[in-house]
């Protein structure tokens, strides 16, 4: 059960040499890959019911007057805090996913 | 096309228990929120739907009939919107017993029809697993198909009824595209035999606070969604650039904040003044019709039960019909047309800081108008120690209720003297004043409440910016006229039985000729018992019993002076009732007074319906008793400062 699933970067491509990026440090506009949420499971789940999975692509969109992400997953826009922002994990994409 | 679905069952009659032979189908509608479920359930059921509520818990049940042709009628159960049912909110819960046939009053459903927004097909099919788990004749409503086309998106929908065996509908609700083959497919459904459907799959149900296995859980089924969405060969729509661009200046970090505050005022300005001239209507026909019965009756102990006591009581809550129509006119607008999400958005920051979340916005807006609909609001709230500290701070909103108590008491011994120039005057002052108390005391008690008995770390916050759309007037027609059915039932009981017993004991004990003066009425007498207690704020007798009957609702308070006083002047002119009350009271205790109504939970609606939300009278005590210390104490500093 969930052997693919990466769980630690120790799975990933040779790019892993970079720190680990969290979705707050993303620019507008640069769709990025989930790789893990770092969050207990109960508070994980709102995310997770809306598609927010590891593996999902996700692009920051805009950033809401209060400086917080609003981002587009799967053509849904949802709206998080900085700090939910800060518990996921992401990687870029490479050039030729 | 059909042939997929709804096995037909055997012969009908004969296993059936005895409960189900009269009943028609019951067919559940469910779906993600924002799908567009309530709009099809609408188109479907029309006016024939009534509201009540789940038992046990004030998630609002909405069960409508459809005719699906001539001779054959369908029961329809719109759930509420949910993401999934592992019941962490109270939707989800009533959602997943309803499907499970764990509800007393519902039978599991024979049938269902899920509807998903088709824009957004991969996160929206995650609920379909679950449902088709389920075993019962299933449709699945692909909604908002035009705007899939429009934004240049397609998918093969044979090809998807083929890959999960249910039937498929593309549909257009809000114009009404579709709904006639999901009439056909309700006209289809048999009642079922055999017992109750298998439970619902849930990924979830974990503990808190353990990790990881819930999340393989959704990857894997997500992993099966996506397969599906590759096989029917899914083109993902383009982005909506009409959202995009409101979303540019709702959400502009100079303007967005602009727009959301004149929002908030032009709400505020729709209850306070454009609602005014339906009120004065309003209770013009009351007057009148009272004073067209009063001359038809003869006088004696029935007249003045249904006048002084019915007429004046009810009419005195029915007045405020209009303004909370207006209120949730507006609610309705904001919410359909997708701005209420960007405003929770903008708002979660502050809202944030007394630990609360941006969700909790519309309740608290809301509670200016009333606590009631303001606490079934909070179930938007998802996380449970927000929504219960939601619910508890919003009785300090200044609701319409306390407004005739502040007028007429800031009428009577505020000055009508300007402050700042033209700009202010020392009434208005005073009111701005009264509902910044409000506000105070919601944030203080807020931040308190999350740093002791709600204590937990900050929830994750997740919001749903749906795509702006232009809100349907049947929709919002449909929903008034149920707002106003419950809020007439409530007039109806609550205070209908109220006003009975406080005129019965104005009656009693009888002498002789008649009603007894009121100083020796039973009302009288528990005035007297309560005396020593408010005596400290400057209170006499008189207010004590006005303290008391407005229990039940605060605006009675007005009412009930009116007749204590009118009973001894025998005339309860609004001009007399303002002198009377100067004589009988300081301005300082009218300060203590109107700080006293600022605080003090002097509604019975609102305490029932928070022992509902909350599942037990532990909150709502807890509310009343610590919102009658602070007004207590309130006054009681108020009377000694001024």
């Amino acid at each position: 059960m969930g052997s693919t699933a990466p769980q630690s970067m120790s799975g990933l491509p040779k790019e892993e040499a970079d720190v680990e990026l969290r979705l707050g440090d993303i620019p507008l506009r640069q769709t990025v890959e989930l790789v893990r949420i770092d969050l207990p499971a109960d508070r994980a789940e709102p995310l997770l019911e809306r598609g927010v999975l590891p593996g999902c692509r996700i692009c920051p969109v805009r950033s809401s007057p209060t400086g917080d992400p609003i981002i587009s997953v799967d053509g849904s826009l949802l709206a998080l805090r900085r700090e939910t922002a800060d518990c996921l994990c992401v990687r870029l994409l490479s050039d030729f996913s | 096309m059909r042939d997929l679905s709804t096995p037909t069952e055997g012969s009908g009659y004969a296993s059936a228990q005895v409960k189900d032979e009269a009943r028609s189908p019951l067919i559940a509608l469910i779906g993600p929120p924002n799908s567009g479920k309530t709009t099809l359930f609408n188109r479907l059921t029309g006016l024939r739907q009534k509201v009540a509520n789940y038992p046990g818990v004030t998630v609002e049940k909405y069960v409508g009939q459809v005719q699906c042709n001539l001779e054959r009628t369908v029961e329809l159960v719109d759930l509420p919107g949910v993401h999934g049912f592992s019941a962490r909110t109270l939707d989800e819960r009533v959602t997943r017993d309803m499907l499970e046939g764990r509800l007393e009053d519902l039978s599991a459903p024979d049938a269902v029809v899920l509807i998903v927004d088709c824009t957004r097909l991969e996160s929206q099919l995650m609920l379909v697993e679950p449902v088709l788990k389920l075993e019962i004749p299933t449709l699945l409503v692909l909604n908002m198909w035009d705007e899939l086309e429009e934004r240049g998106g397609n998918l093969d929908h044979m090809k998807l009824a083929h890959l999960l065996g249910v039937e498929v509908v593309k549909s257009n609700a809000r114009v009404g595209v579709g709904v006639d083959q999901v009439k056909e497919f309700l006209s289809g459904v048999e009642i079922r035999q055999q017992g109750l459907p298998p439970p619902v799959h849930v990924l979830s149900n974990v503990p808190r606070g353990l990790p990881l296995p819930m999340i393989d859980a959704f990857t894997e089924r997500r992993r099966r969604v996506d397969k599906v969405v590759d096989r029917v060969s899914f083109v993902r729509p383009g982005p909506a650039r009409s959202t995009e661009g409101l979303d540019a200046i709702f959400l502009h970090r100079i303007w967005g904040p602009l727009v959301f505050l004149a929002v908030v005022l032009v709400v505020f300005q729709s209850i306070f003044t454009w609602a005014v001239p339906l009120m004065d209507g309003v209770e013009f026909l009351i007057t009148s019709s009272g004073e067209w019965l009063a001359n038809r009756l003869s006088d004696g102990w029935f007249r003045s039960l249904l006048i002084d006591g019915v007429w004046a009581g009810v009419g005195s809550v029915v007045v405020f019909l209009p303004q909370i129509l207006v209120l949730f006119l507006f609610l309705g607008i904001l919410e359909d047309s997708g701005y209420m999400a960007r405003a929770a958005v903008i708002a979660d920051r502050v809202m944030y800081r007394v630990g609360l979340q941006g969700r909790a916005f519309l309740p608290l807006l809301s509670g200016y108008a009333c606590a009631v609909p303001a606490i079934l609001a909070a179930r938007t709230v998802e996380d449970e120690r927000d929504r219960l500290a939601t619910i508890f701070i919003t009785p300090f909103m200044t609701c319409s209720a306390r407004l005739p108590v502040y007028a007429l008491l800031i009428a009577a011994f505020i000055p009508d003297r300007p402050l700042i120039g033209w700009l202010m005057g020392y009434r208005a002052a005073v009111l701005l004043g009264l509902y910044g108390l409000g506000i105070m005391a919601a944030v203080v008690t807020a931040f308190l409440l999350k740093r002791t008995l709600l204590r937990a770390e900050p929830g994750s916050f997740v919001m749903d910016l749906p795509p702006y759309r232009l809100p349907s007037a049947r929709s919002i027609g449909l929903r008034l006229l149920d707002r106003s059915k419950i809020f007439l039932r409530r007039a109806g009981r609550v205070i209908f039985a109220v006003t009975i017993v406080l005129w019965m004991l104005t009656q009693f004990p009888r002498l002789d000729a008649g009603p007894p003066p009121i100083e020796e009425s039973a009302l009288g007498r528990i005035g007297q018992v309560i005396e020593p207690a408010i005596e400290p704020l400057g209170f006499d007798w008189r207010i004590g019993v006005g303290l008391v009957t407005s229990l039940a609702a605060r605006e009675v308070f007005v009412g009930t002076l009116g007749t204590i006083y009118g009973v001894e002047n025998a005339s309860d002119d609004s001009m007399v009732l303002q002198e009377t009350l100067r004589r009988n009271l300081t301005p300082a205790a009218a300060i203590g007074l109107l700080v006293f109504f600022a605080f003090a939970l002097q509604c019975t609606s609102t305490v029932a319906v928070m022992r509902r939300e909350t599942g037990g009278w532990k909150w709502p005590m807890l509310q009343f008793c610590y919102m009658l210390v602070l007004a207590y104490s309130g006054a009681f500093i108020a009377v000694r400062i001024f």
